[in-house]
């Protein structure tokens, strides 16, 4: 932590932006790119809706004068089983190693000119990972990337290319950090015809933390998608996930849960764009705030005028635990075609009484029965996640959320 | 400990402001079956839902006790802890949480670490044959999109798992096909065939009298307008079959 005998942080300020540039990067080239990202970071607007009652962060006025930028960090931790051409590296060594085909993922997704935190991410991206996997390969076992969060500031760009007919499943963790730390990424899906990506992100970051992420996927004709993620640490978090539907026969999932307790602030949202007909897309939130939690979650659906024969559907649920506790919802559907099957659902409430008394009625205490109620209540999305290992994670973290 | 029964004297109670049971007197004895019939909207659910400690349900008078102890004192899981259970006509749904977890976690609360895990499982492999219950119910959720049958043998799969001492049938208006009338036909048989059940009182409630071919009860209570207005044998609900409420219903405006 920052103190007041040791040197003075070169925070994320407008006044610094010249010097933090000129420290963090040694080629003349990538400054340019780099001090053009965080001009766009200092002068983009997030879209975010502003402080209110409840939700207490500007997300267009960080302070971010105490967040400790450097280049050097220690790269994510890598597991996987490959074989027959499929690559699994930091971006590090992907740069050095496999700079084509990274080329042809790299922003690809993500437009990071026109995004906020995206355009810090750029900045000063410090740490990432690539996996690429080859046409027609398919990789069974989960590949696993594990960033760790520490004091210095984190800017992972994690990207996945799936080549035709090609399948992989990701999960990407990001665990650590304290108090102060600060982690602002993006993660990048591009896929071929027929391929099939299942991509995990799970943020436990200690309490203290925040967290910022831009994540998008592009897939290809007839590609299948699927997208689950658990927001459960950190202080703060703010992230949107995007998928572009530019392709028939597309099959995408969003699968996303969140339970802000103590203090907490989680800020998601979600768009599917259906820019093509014949392709269908589900997104299902299920979501709790307890303490003085405070969520808010907006989900997009658009449908183009000439995206007939799309099939999308968007399902929000959210429990409120306790009085200080905030959930808002908004499900948002911008529907030009006509030949279109849409669905939207959303709630808000409390637990219903009928389930507890049912529950109390065979013995259990009533405290138990609402952990049983909760958690049972996350499961439909906690089956989206890809590995058993990775459900007993996640369910053990909301347990100790709402236990 | 005092008398033994569920012992009911006098039992007020109110949902929404509106009284519907004035004063209800009524004793299940351990081991015995009751049944308690009567027209619709007779208060018989609101009865069991009061034993059993429903929030929406005021008790405005009278005892209540379970082998002495006083029920209307206790939350709705200390009640199933002395040994009371009710068997839901509408058992609520409750996604994500499965049948199996909650049958340990219920049987775990009303009698703390008696069975291993493994003889847990045991058990319950046990009552579903018993009850030609499908093993894969076990990994279903708890009620989630179960036909009205389904969650009928459920129920009486968690008496079967529970073995309470003191068991509220609540059958009123269910729309009940052949077979799962004849689960709970079993069910109630098995239980007072197997040595943890022996001593369990039933008080079966019911509107149509079917279910008490399945069951012979020990009593009947006829029960209208809140108050239990007539008593008897398994007659009673023989004569209640043949003639309707209305009979009862004619003999009582006679008196008054």
């Amino acid at each position: 932590m920052p103190s007041s005998l040791a040197a003075p942080v070169l925070g994320i300020v407008p006044e610094n932006a010249e010097a933090l540039v000129q420290r963090f990067e040694t080629s003349p080239l990538l400054r340019a790119a780099r001090s053009e990202a965080l001009a766009a970071y200092f002068a983009l607007a997030s879209g975010r809706a502003p402080a209110g009652r409840y939700w207490k962060v500007d997300l267009d006025a960080l302070d971010l004068s105490r967040v400790e930028v450097r280049a050097e960090t220690t790269p994510p931790r890598i597991a996987a089983t490959l074989s027959r051409g499929a690559i699994a590296c930091d971006l590090a060594t992907a740069r050095r190693a496999h700079p084509q085909l990274l080329e042809r993922a790299l922003g690809t997704a993500v437009d990071a000119r026109t995004r906020k935190f995206a355009s810090l991410a750029n900045a000063f991206g410090n740490t990432g990972a690539f996996v690429y996997v080859p046409a027609g390969v398919s990789v069974d076992n989960p590949i696993e990337i594990a960033y760790a969060a520490g004091e210095i500031a984190l800017f992972p760009h994690t990207i996945v290319l799936a080549e035709a007919g090609a399948r992989c499943t990701v999960i990407c963790t990001l665990e650590g950090g304290a108090e102060g730390s600060f982690v602002c990424g993006i993660d990048e899906i591009v896929t071929g015809e027929r391929a099939s990506v299942s991509f995990a992100s799970v943020q436990m970051l200690a309490l203290g933390a925040r967290s910022l992420f831009t994540r998008a996927a592009r897939p290809g004709k007839d590609a299948h998608l699927a997208w689950a993620i658990a927001e459960l640490g950190a202080d703060l978090c703010a992230s949107t996930v995007e998928i572009e539907i530019e392709q028939t026969g597309v099959d995408a999932q969003i699968a996303a849960v969140f339970c802000p307790s103590g203090d907490q602030h989680v800020d998601l949202v979600s768009s599917v764009d259906h820019r093509v007909g014949q392709a269908r897309s589900e997104t299902i939130v299920r979501s709790a705030a307890t303490g003085s939690g405070q969520a808010r979650y907006l989900g997009n659906i658009n449908i183009a005028a000439h995206a007939q024969g799309s099939n999308a559907s968007l399902r929000d649920d959210a429990l409120l635990l306790s009085k200080k506790a905030h959930v808002d919802s908004v499900p948002a559907l911008e529907i030009a075609a006509n030949d279109v099957k849409a669905y939207h659902g959303a709630t808000v409430g409390a637990l219903d009484e009928e389930q507890i008394f049912y529950m109390t009625s065979r013995g259990i205490e009533r405290d138990e029965a609402e952990r049983m109620i909760v958690l049972g209540f996350f499961e439909p999305v906690i089956d989206r996640f890809p590995t058993r290992e990775l459900r007993e994670r996640i369910r053990a973290a909301l347990q100790a959320k709402v236990g | 400990m005092s008398e033994p029964g569920l012992r009911i004297h006098d039992l007020r109670a109110s949902v929404a402001g509106n009284d519907i049971l004035k004063g209800i007197d009524l004793t299940v004895e351990p081991g015995k079956v009751h049944a308690l019939m009567g027209p619709n909207g007779s208060g018989k659910s609101t009865l069991a839902f009061s034993l059993s400690g429903h929030p929406g349900y005021v008790v405005t008078g009278g005892t209540a006790t379970l082998d002495g102890e006083n029920l209307l004192d206790l939350l709705p899981d200390k009640r199933a802890k002395a040994g009371l259970f009710l068997s839901f006509q509408y058992p609520a749904a409750i996604p994500g949480v499965k049948v199996a977890n909650f049958l340990y976690a219920a049987r775990q609360a009303v009698r703390p670490g008696d069975l291993t895990p493994a003889k847990f499982r045991a058990l319950l492999v046990e009552k579903m044959e018993l009850l030609d219950m499908d093993p894969t119910f076990l990994g279903r959720y708890l009620n989630d999109g179960f036909s009205g049958g389904e969650k009928k043998r459920l129920e009486m799969l968690q008496l079967a798992v529970l073995a309470p001492r003191y068991a509220i049938l609540d059958e009123t208006d269910s729309g009940l096909d052949v077979d799962a009338l004849r689960a709970v036909g079993e069910s109630v048989r098995a239980m007072r065939d197997s040595d943890e059940g022996r001593a369990t009182g039933f008080l079966i409630i019911t509107h149509y009298p079917r279910i008490l071919h399945h069951v012979k009860p020990d009593a009947v209570h006829v029960m209208v307008g809140g108050r239990i207005v007539k008593q008897g044998g398994a007659d009673l609900a023989e004569l209640i079959e043949r003639d309707g409420y209305d009979k009862i219903r004619e003999e009582i405006e006679a008196i008054a």
